[in-house]
């Protein structure tokens, strides 16, 4: 299983999303999430959103381990 | 070359950030310190709104390192001798202090730009997030394209 983690405003769109989920890319899960819920599929798309996976920011295409952490970035606002 | 990095939900004292960076070596001649706090809030008309309060999310682990890189590189570009950088979550009110960058090195022109350049790559690459609570309604904030324009002034070491 791939753990999936929501930052920002993604957090508030993704809270009845799956937490949990079996995919070999973050684009696949992206394709996924947007079956369901394309209102998340819809912000995941944007293209300032960013992916990481284990804590590295990575291509939609990268392969997936099990057990792996992936989680999505809109753009930063700290500071 | 001494580098402090934290998040925390509790606030920083300006006085002891500045003595620690002031201690550190004989070395040091000179001390930058910028303060980054809670204030009112540009609306898309150029209108100026009161908040209520901030709260700020962040990717904990994630944070800490991407922060690390970003001293490692300030400090491969420029000759250091301290780096803190301190970075506040959870809600904050208004005028409270969020973030600090404190630089000392040996003269003063590193330690300006350094401090800067710091802060340039926190506000574009720090997997921080921000939300405005404002008359009981809770926004996200939009990133701004000025940060990443400050951040490519520094680029040729990117």
């Amino acid at each position: 299983m791939i753990k999936l983690l929501f930052f920002g405003r993604l957090g508030d769109v993704a809270c009845d999303a799956p937490k949990l989920i079996e995919a070999n890319t973050p684009a696949e899960i992206r394709d996924l999430l947007a079956a369901d819920f394309p209102e998340l599929g819809r912000q995941l798309r944007e293209p300032q959103v960013l992916v990481s996976v284990n804590q590295m920011i990575v291509s939609w295409n990268q392969p997936l381990a099990a057990g792996s952490e992936v989680a999505f970035l809109p753009p930063v606002t700290g500071g | 070359m001494t580098v402090r990095i934290a998040i925390q939900q509790e606030d920083f004292n300006l006085a002891e950030e500045y003595e620690w960076l002031r201690q550190i070596s004989p070395a040091v001649g000179a001390v930058v310190t910028f303060s980054g706090l809670v204030r009112d809030f540009e609306s898309t008309d150029g209108a100026r709104n009161a908040i209520d309060s901030l709260s700020l999310q962040h990717y904990p682990g994630m944070t800490e390192s991407l922060l690390q890189e970003i001293v490692d590189q300030a400090m491969r570009r420029w000759p250091l001798l301290g780096v803190t950088v301190i970075h506040r979550v959870g809600k904050l009110l208004p005028a409270e202090q969020i973030v600090f960058v404190g630089v000392a090195s040996q003269h003063r022109a590193a330690a300006f730009e350094a401090a800067q350049c710091v802060m340039d790559y926190l506000k574009t690459r720090a997997t921080f997030w921000k939300k405005v609570d404002q008359n009981g309604r809770e926004n996200w904030v939009e990133s701004k394209d000025s940060d990443q324009v400050a951040r490519q002034r520094w680029a040729a070491d990117d």
